[in-house]
């Protein structure tokens, strides 16, 4: 990556859905570029568009049309195989309902990425481990997610994200299943996260999930209806994480 | 191609864990598979059984040897022209072997069938009692239990001496040596001299059941005239048969002066006069197995794709996680389509298990009367079985892992069950 170019780069990027008859012009012409290392949340109403907007940069969805420019990568006309490289390789998803196999541990949970990624087993165990360690879930490799709290589960998501080393965390609605004391501690753990070099994007609609963070950006109708940078983030203090 | 391999790896521990989670369905599921697996076991022991009685068969009898008759033995013909065929008599029959030239070794022998032998206050009845000559003792395929065959001698001088089949050993002494004993043919009686091995099969099961005698002996019973011969004629080599026949046919034809356009009245019998009955069987086992395995394979190729798209429904959430992680549609694809041959190949083994269970009954029980038959599955057969189940299997989930393959991550990751 050079850096004179940013790691996103979103131009005039539209999307289209057809619903029965009528089409729904989804994203309508976003342009968005984000550098390496920020902390951004996407804010919008429900229907605005920013969960298209996620799955665009979540490389799950094409764009209609625009340019989608990933790390240097033209991404917007990648086939499904190389599409999930990408998503392998340079995205680290977070959830709202933390979406984990529930029949399998949080080791295996963490290590499912890297199975897809082709590491040796042992290298897998290793690397799921020390994610699990850095979100302080070293206590709970082998419990599946029916036995493990909201706030456990979303750690053991974050470590899955984490674990491929990914150039962006993107996280939905992270903390929309959690209470929020649980839901503080999950933030305090993002800024770590973003603090150790990692880009961060929020997508929420709750403003003060989204004061967290360092940009906001703000979705309407398809269209980006204001970005700006927050001066004021909220403070986090983060007990339970070293727990 | 590393990758590839952790990923394969993953897919085949992956569709072991599923069918673990939900073992009573896997196991209703793979039903098809496993009935038609056993049918296939079942079948191909059959067939093997019968392989292996047929080859006995061919060893008992000889394969160099001809037997000319007045009866083809495996039936045929006109039943009222055959009925009215002329015996054949022993002057015809010594004259034959006389002219027989290319042959290694001729005897003539003289059955009859369902007599009745006693020793003391016990009866064996249904025997065959055969007059034969001491040189059908000197066949590589006449080989005794105990004691041993008639002599030249004793042949010559009528002598009451008898070896018998193994069956009527046992219906006689039961566990006792025989030999010495006097048994009771006709009321006159003979002195047990030798015990034959057991060597009646699936085709000759009357062998065990014969009383051999010299056959002048023979003619002292039943009189030199009553019944028709047996020449029996080994050839130097199995290569020589077909020329021997044809010198045979000349040979018996001149001897029972029949006229240049007349119609054989006689048989020229072989071990291979069974292959046709032997086919038939087979046929018909092989029919009924391919037919009963075809439907059973039908049924369960409906029930694993019902049931592979059942799961793909129940795991969409979990198609939608991996792809976001960064599974492919090949690795779907591949995941659930070894979840299928795996569930087919389950079931194959219960198949298997099932069908081993009720052979090693079947010679458990069935050993004394059919010794043919194996107590196994072939091994041929059991990979056979398994390779067809995981086709059943790739088969039937083809469509569901389609399906799973092709879900829109998107949709996967919003679907709630």
């Amino acid at each position: 990556m050079s850096a004179h170019s940013p790691l996103i780069l979103l131009e005039q990027v539209t999307k289209d859905y057809r619903m029965g008859s009528e089409i729904v012009h989804a994203l309508r012409g976003v342009d968005l570029s984000i550098e390496p290392n920020e902390y951004v949340a996407i804010m919008g109403p429900s229907g605005s568009g920013k969960s298209t907007l996620m799955n665009i940069l979540g490389c799950l969805d094409w764009p209609t049309s625009g340019r989608y420019i990933l790390d240097g990568t033209d991404v917007s006309s990648l086939d499904d195989a190389a599409l999930a490289r990408i998503r392998n390789q340079k995205i680290g998803f977070v959830f709202q309902t933390f979406n984990l196999l529930p029949r399998a541990t949080a080791l295996k949970n963490v290590e499912l990425p890297l199975i897809y990624a082709g590491l040796s087993a042992d290298e897998r165990r290793r690397r799921a481990h020390a994610a699990l360690e850095s979100v302080g879930l070293g206590d709970r490799l082998f419990h599946k997610p029916p036995e493990l709290s909201g706030g456990q589960r979303q750690r053991v998501a974050i470590a899955r994200a984490l674990v491929t080393n990914p150039s962006i965390i993107l996280a939905d609605e992270p903390t929309g299943n959690l209470d929020s004391k649980t839901g503080a501690e999950i933030m305090a753990l993002f800024e770590r996260i973003w603090r150790e070099g990692n880009t961060v994007i929020l997508v929420t609609h709750e403003d003060d999930i989204a004061r967290y963070a360092r940009r906001i950006l703000r979705i309407r109708d398809g269209c980006i209806e204001s970005d700006v940078p927050n001066n004021s983030p909220a403070s986090v203090e983060e007990p339970a994480a070293q727990r | 191609m590393k990758r590839r391999l952790a990923e394969y790896a993953d897919v085949v521990t992956t569709a072991a864990e599923s069918l673990r989670a939900n073992p009573l369905r896997s196991l209703l599921t793979a039903l098809g598979v496993t009935i038609g697996v056993a049918f296939v076991s079942l079948m191909g022991w059959a067939l093997g059984s019968l392989d292996a009685a047929w080859e006995s068969t061919l060893s008992t009898l000889g394969q160099d040897m001809l037997y000319v008759d007045k009866w083809n033995w495996a039936g045929g013909g006109n039943w009222r022209s055959v009925m009215n065929r002329k015996n054949i008599t022993i002057d015809q029959a010594e004259e034959i072997a006389r002219r027989v030239r290319a042959a290694s070794m001729v005897y003539i022998s003289a059955d009859a069938w369902g007599k009745t032998v006693v020793r003391a206050d016990k009866k064996a009845s249904g025997l065959v009692i055969e007059g034969t000559m001491a040189r059908f003792g000197l066949l590589p395929s006449t080989t005794l239990a105990e004691g041993r065959f008639f002599s030249e001698m004793e042949e010559q001088y009528a002598t009451a001496v008898a070896v018998i089949g193994d069956g009527v050993r046992s219906a006689l002494f039961g566990n006792r040596s025989p030999l010495g004993e006097t048994i009771r043919i006709e009321g006159r009686p003979f002195v047990v001299i030798g015990v034959m091995n057991k060597r009646g099969t699936l085709f000759t099961d009357f062998l065990d059941r014969t009383v051999y005698i010299p056959l002048p002996a023979f003619f002292g019973l039943y009189g030199r005239y009553s019944r028709s011969m047996t020449v029996a004629v080994k050839a130097r080599s199995p290569e020589d048969l077909a020329e021997l026949r044809d010198d045979l046919r000349g040979i018996v034809r001149s001897v029972r002066m029949l006229s240049p356009d007349a119609p054989d009245d006689f048989a020229i019998n072989e071990a291979q006069v069974f292959r046709d009955q032997v086919a038939n069987i087979r046929m018909v086992i092989g029919m009924v197995g391919i037919g009963l395995t075809a439907l059973s394979f039908l049924v369960g190729v409906i029930g694993i794709t019902n049931v592979m798209f059942v799961a793909v429904v129940e795991r969409t959430k979990e198609i939608g996680i991996r792809r976001a992680v960064g599974a492919r549609r090949r690795s779907i694809l591949a995941q659930f389509l070894a979840e299928a041959a795996m569930l087919c190949v389950a079931g194959a083994v219960v198949g298997i298990v099932l069908a081993s269970g009720l052979i090693a009954a079947a010679a458990l029980l069935l050993h004394k009367q059919m010794e043919f038959l194996l107590p196994f599955v072939p091994l041929d057969v059991v990979a056979l079985a398994v390779g067809s189940s995981i086709c059943v299997g790739v088969i039937a989930g083809f469509v569901p892992a389609l399906r799973a393959a092709r879900l829109d991550p998107v949709e996967a990751l919003r679907y709630e069950a």
